[in-house]
């Protein structure tokens, strides 16, 4: 059994592991840290309308009540699995890639590591980052962002199996969201 | 210069001032937006008394909703005392709107219920003439609901006209339509409004080479080989394979080729082929065999059905659009299809689409390269195929292969008649005012 503080420790590890591959373009590296069967999906945000009934609870104005999930019958912005995954990483390395030619440089910060739940197989951790963008050509953006992350452990190291990505826009003013966050 | 001077008489040729020009934009605002039928958005978003969603017509706020009386209203979303916004969510259902400044409040079909300041008052308003704005004409095709400011409009049955062949050869072959899911993603592209059209009202041309990094090069080959460009009416459009007789349901069925179908295992392609078994009863053998790209009706609506989704392109200016796209999905569908199908889209198109980045990317590129100096007298080529369009024995419209820019020539045809028949515009002064690049 480890304690808290060295699982905090090594799942932190694993998030600056993983940030500096992708901020390093090493998206092929980036793709062996990822389940086969990972679940990736990005929830669309709406503006809802608020629910009298619930005036003075907190339910009234829970960031729930904006998301579009995969599990509604919404339309989240992206639900994909390995293979769209391997898409957008085989597309990275291609002379014809467009909107990545020259590639955008990229700079992230992840923090507000929580684990949620664990057990020796698993843990459920949610973390907060903010990704600096710079497009040559067009222009710098900032993506602000939440992940709710399954991570399973593999012959001691950890995979990632499920990421929820909660992005902070109210107007999408960036050039993509299909980036890998 | 001369609103003739934008686009040539054969519109081989189209001014860079047509994508960039402040002036040129007031104008699609008159000609354009104030006069064509501009899509709100499809029944399906509306079923209820109350629900509301809303929409824009160019860059006026509205709201579309379902009265109480059960039909349907457009109404602009600004409040008749001191014009803030009444309707502030997304979508919804609700009983009123309420401004926040001083709680006038409006039934969804936008009459106005109460102004709280009356009770002081001796002399009460006449509520009757102070609810919002209404679209002055609303109509339906197929579900879709469409509004215009121009009280005298052409019926939208005869605006769309033959373009209705070509959009029954989808909604048709399902029992009971389509419906759109969820919220529309809406996102800001600095480009001009006109390049998103233009992309999906014919320009599949593009697709082998913007897009080869995803397409794989056999797609491309299909659509060399078998792919037609349709205009019906100019300014409207459609792009599909016409698969020859005989072809078997995986080659042809809607939906097959999206990543929904080839992951999604048994269930979904059950489900695909079960509709194309009745395509040839529901639309006829030709429209069965046809195997959808790109679609557009004039001015600034398109509907992907490769990837069943419908986009708005809402001008911001002329360097700016946002852009609007929801996912299209047959009614009737289990809703674990339906999960799937939305896949089709939101992989590939949509703000986080694989091949919708690349998409952005070059009408952003385009306006830049319009606004530069020193190329006025450079305008675009648009000329490919010039006069090579020809009638079909059995399509409606002028027909041609899809590396023809007819679609496009017909598109500025009539964009340039629409700004000219605003009074007083034919003269369009020239003056070195642009916007500039510090503007976007």
């Amino acid at each position: 059994m480890i304690s808290d503080i060295e699982r905090q420790y090594a799942i932190e590890q694993f998030y600056y592991r993983e940030a500096s591959l992708l901020d390093g373009r090493q998206y092929q590296q980036w793709l062996s840290l990822v389940s086969e069967s990972i679940r990736y999906v990005m929830p669309a945000r709406v503006n809802a309308l608020v629910n009298n009934r619930q005036r003075g609870e907190e339910a009234m104005i829970a960031i729930d009540n904006e998301l579009e999930g995969s599990d509604g019958l919404g339309c989240p912005i992206r639900e994909e699995s390995y293979a769209h995954l391997f898409v957008r990483v085989d597309r990275a390395y291609k002379m014809n890639s467009w909107a990545d030619n020259p590639p955008a440089r990229t700079r992230r910060i992840i923090g507000n590591v929580e684990v949620l739940d664990h057990s020796d197989e698993s843990v459920r951790v949610r973390s907060n980052f903010h990704l600096f963008f710079a497009r040559p050509g067009s222009d710098n953006f900032i993506y602000s962002g939440q992940r709710n992350d399954q991570l399973l452990m593999i012959d001691g190291n950890f995979k990632i199996a499920d990421r929820e990505v909660i992005m902070d826009y109210a107007n999408i003013d960036v050039p993509t969201l299909g980036l890998i966050f | 210069m001369k609103i003739s001077d934008l686009v040539s008489d054969d519109a081989a040729y189209v001014s860079r001032k047509a994508w960039t020009d402040q002036r040129v934009y007031e104008l699609e605002k008159k000609g354009i937006f104030a006069k064509a039928w501009l899509f709100l958005g499809h029944e399906s978003q509306i079923k209820n008394p109350g629900d509301f969603v809303q929409a824009y017509m160019c860059e006026t706020p509205i709201i579309l909703a379902r009265g109480e009386d059960r039909k349907i209203y457009a109404s602009i979303n600004s409040c008749s005392h001191r014009g803030l916004p009444v309707c502030r969510a997304d979508h919804g259902n609700t009983k009123r709107f309420l401004c926040p400044y001083h709680n006038w409040s409006y039934r969804v079909d936008g009459s106005l219920v109460a102004i709280p300041q009356e009770k002081l008052l001796t002399n009460k308003p006449d509520k009757s003439v102070l609810g919002l704005k209404a679209v002055p004409r609303v109509e339906s095709w197929r579900g879709m609901i469409f509004g215009c400011f121009d009280e005298s409009v052409q019926s939208l049955d005869s605006y769309l006209g033959d373009m209705r062949f070509y959009l029954d050869a989808f909604f048709e072959r399902f029992d009971n339509g389509i419906e759109f899911i969820g919220a529309p993603h809406r996102w800001t592209i600095n480009a001009n409004w006109k390049l998103p059209m233009e992309n999906q009202l014919g320009d599949v041309n593009h697709g082998p080479f913007l897009h080869s990094a995803v397409i794989p090069a056999e797609a491309n080959e299909e659509i060399f080989s078998v792919g037609w460009s349709a205009v019906p009416e100019p300014g409207h459009g459609a792009t599909f394979r016409l698969m020859p007789e005989g072809t078997d349901n995986a080659h042809v069925a809607w939906g097959m080729e999206g990543m929904g179908a080839i992951l999604g295992g048994a269930e979904i392609q059950e489900y695909l082929f079960e509709i194309q078994a009745k395509a040839a009863e529901r639309v006829g053998n030709i429209r069965s065999r046809m195997k959808g790209l790109t679609y557009g009706v004039y001015p600034n609506l398109s509907f992907l059905w490769s990837n069943t989704s419908f986009k708005v392109s809402h001008p911001r200016g002329p360097n700016k659009v946002e852009y609007w796209s929801w996912a299209v999905v047959p009614a009737d569908a289990p809703d674990a299809i339906k999960k799937i199908l939305r896949t089709n889209y939101s992989s590939f198109f949509g703000p986080g689409g694989i091949l919708e980045q690349e998409d952005s990317e070059a009408w952003m590129q385009q306006y830049l390269g319009s606004n530069i100096d020193f190329a006025d007298d450079k305008p675009y080529f648009y000329g490919l195929g010039l006069g090579e369009e020809k009638p079909h024995p059995d399509l409606p419209g002028m027909l041609s292969v899809t590396a023809n820019e007819y679609y496009a020539r017909a598109f500025f045809s009539r964009w340039r008649s629409a700004l000219e028949a605003v009074n007083d515009s034919r003269e369009l002064i020239a003056s070195s005012k642009q916007v500039s690049a510090d503007d976007i």
